[in-house]
């Protein structure tokens, strides 16, 4: 993975003095709270309902084990032992206090991490597909380029004041699990007609209160090209975005108001003028970050297929982790395989320090020293050789870790909610736990298959609730909470947005109102191989909305 | 009626104004303060904001019956309490954040 060089220490050093000055002086009062707000937020550091919340960057979901160790230290030293990862593939700490903020930024920076550009209207950190440069379906390891944009963003002179806040995703494979079409500039993979390898690009994308698939500005821009053209959508965007409301400040809204042709056409004469300029990226230097992500050292193993069914009659909940948490690896004998922060009854994404240092050992041991963070609040040892894979688990079940529900109903992406959150309107960590311990019988959930809920606590939309299969978004209704259910929504390729599928429901309801969509989809669906999104599309809304409502 | 609720600045914790000027962790001790009382109240705001450490100054409502306190937002309940979340550790909900030994302000 990438290493920092003398510039990127010096950079993360120097900011973390510059805030550590920042905060000495909000405590003694040289500053007022207007005065740092911006500074503090610049730096990840948000104030929610209970306590200052920390957002972490990790740059595309990668991790090495001395970081995780790392986060795991300032969870048990500076916070309450454990840490939230998020869907931003980032790690957040729900109790630090002012005094100490400086102090976990230098932790952080002795680690090569830091907390820049996880708040603000800049762009933030760049997400990516979790089985990156491992993934048996990838055309490229999209890290590299993510590591460029990473470098590229950071502290951009023209970009750190955007009209709103910018989300960058890319994906290497041409099965999207990083949601790219979801996001304000979205990357995709691909070859042209010569072999070539480069990048569709998708614009205005996004969630929040005005969800939007984005589109396609771009069918193919080679590497040499892409910092030019991204930074000509960039400028385009801080020209004409709106900084006059900030619900309609995005850039979806931007090519939503104003059409694609228009915005593609500033935007190619922009790329015009800077094309072959200075952000002209040489091959060399795409070479030389490339090389930071060249593949480990993996033994050459034979194939190896894992006689699940054998393993149902031996160890069921094995066989299960088994079946549900591995993803194909490019590498023979070797897997990805997913670490579910989804127990039943816990809160999503949640991992305590001692689970940390557990995991950060098994990538140091088992997966050539890598850990990834996923979008949907879990964890991956991408390197893993299947003959590993028991001596893992064993641990993972020491650890309360090998839970093995990936991808099921149980494996629930929820953001905090107003248990945590200044902005939630509605819990969702409790609805997501109760849900969960409604379908907690293993049977019960491989009986239903591919089913992602995903929960927020408001309109921002921080659970992804509009991509959920069902999604479930919580709203004040006369001082309590009402939870609107949708249908539908599909964060993957084949992109969808979720339809709100009636009256919303009491939160005691949400759970049985789940169960009856469940039972209807298992009721109606052609066979057991037709997931739950796939049924829902070829029945549509009807027969879910006459469970839950009946006829009238 | 009403009452000021912020964080505090060092810990962040939720705080109350209290009948003595104090900023306390304690919900039922919050001041009350009447609708005819508005100008006390945001004297108490200003004072408050001029100390430089309570942060998001907040009125928020609460309904008295049978002598208890109820806040009418469920957000202003759980601020009061804590999360309701079962902790990661042990099943049992969050303590809320408390102030440190030199969080205490008055105006």
């Amino acid at each position: 993975m990438y290493r920092y060089d003398e510039f990127d220490a010096a950079f993360v050093r120097e900011r973390t003095a510059q805030f550590a000055n920042q905060v000495e002086r909000r405590l003694i009062g040289e500053i007022s709270e207007d005065q740092f707000r911006p500074l503090r937020l610049m730096n990840g550091l948000y104030l929610q309902l209970h306590a200052y919340m920390l957002r972490v960057a990790v740059p595309y979901g990668t991790l090495n084990s001395k970081q995780m160790h790392k986060l795991a230290h300032i969870a048990r030293v500076y916070d309450r032992g454990y840490g939230h990862f998020t869907t931003r593939q980032n790690i957040q700490y729900n109790w630090p206090k002012l005094k100490d903020i400086p102090l976990i930024l230098g932790e952080l920076a002795s680690v090569e991490m830091h907390a820049i550009q996880t708040s603000g209207n800049c762009i933030r950190n760049v997400t990516t597909d979790q089985f990156a440069g491992a993934a048996q379906d990838e055309i490229i390891d999209p890290r590299p380029v993510g590591e460029i944009l990473r470098q590229w963003s950071s502290l951009h002179p023209e970009f750190s004041y955007l009209p709103r806040k910018f989300k960058i995703a890319l994906t290497g494979a041409p099965n999207d699990r990083a949601a790219i079409r979801f996001h304000d500039i979205g990357l995709q993979a691909v070859t042209n007609g010569t072999g070539e390898i480069g990048w569709e690009v998708w614009v205005g994308g996004g969630l929040g209160r005005t969800p939007m698939i984005g589109k396609m500005m771009n069918s193919f821009v080679p590497n040499e090209h892409l910092l030019a053209y991204l930074e000509s959508i960039m400028r385009v965007y801080n020209r004409y975005g709106r900084r006059d409301n900030k619900y309609k400040a995005r850039i979806k809204i931007l090519v939503h108001e104003e059409g694609l042709e228009t915005i593609k056409g500033q935007v190619e004469a922009e790329f015009a003028e800077v094309r072959g300029g200075v952000l002209t990226l040489p091959q060399a230097e795409l070479d030389r970050i490339t090389a930071y992500f060249a593949p480990p050292e993996f033994k050459q193993l034979a194939a190896r297929k894992i006689d699940i069914e054998r393993e149902k009659i031996l160890d069921p909940l094995y066989a299960r982790w088994l079946e549900n948490n591995l993803n194909p690896h490019m590498q023979p004998g070797y897997t990805s395989l997913t670490i579910s922060l989804k127990p039943i009854d816990k809160a999503p994404g949640d991992a305590t320090a001692d689970q940390m240092d557990v995991i950060a050992d098994l990538a140091a041991r088992y997966s050539f020293d890598e850990l990834r963070v996923t979008h949907e609040q879990n964890l991956v040892l991408p390197h893993v050789a299947i003959s590993d894979l028991r001596a893992v688990y064993d641990a993972l079940v020491a650890a309360e870790l090998a839970e093995g529900n990936t991808g099921l109903i149980t494996d629930i992406i929820c953001c905090p909610g107003m248990d945590f959150c200044a902005l939630a309107t509605a819990r969702s960590i409790p609805i997501a736990q109760a849900i969960s311990v409604k379908f907690q019988k293993p049977e019960r959930q491989a009986e239903i298959g591919d089913l992602k809920i995903k929960i927020s606590g408001c309109i921002n939309a921080c659970g992804h609730h509009h991509v959920g299969h069902i999604g479930i978004l919580g709203v004040e209704k006369k001082g309590g909470e009402l939870y609107q259910i949708t249908l539908g929504g599909d964060a993957t390729e084949h992109a969808s947005v979720g339809k709100i599928i009636g009256p919303g429901f009491e939160a005691e309801q949400v759970p049985d109102a789940i169960e009856t969509l469940v039972d209807t989809y298992l009721a109606k669906r052609e066979s057991a191989e037709e997931s739950f999104i796939s049924a829902y599309r070829r029945l549509g809304e009807a027969p879910f909305k006459e469970a839950l409502y009946g006829n009238a | 009626m009403e009452i000021l609720v912020g964080n505090e600045l060092t810990s962040g914790a939720a705080v109350y104004l209290d009948a003595h000027d104090n900023w306390v962790e304690d919900f039922y001790a919050a001041r009350l303060f009447a609708k005819e009382e508005a100008e006390l109240r945001d004297a108490a705001i200003a004072s408050s904001k001029a100390t430089g450490r309570i942060l998001g100054i907040e009125i928020e409502a609460v309904t008295v019956k049978d002598g208890e306190r109820v806040a009418d937002r469920m957000r202003e309940k759980i601020r009061a309490k804590g999360p309701t979340t079962k902790s990661i550790f042990d099943g049992e909900v969050f303590d809320r954040q408390h102030l440190n030994e030199d969080g205490h302000v008055s105006i």
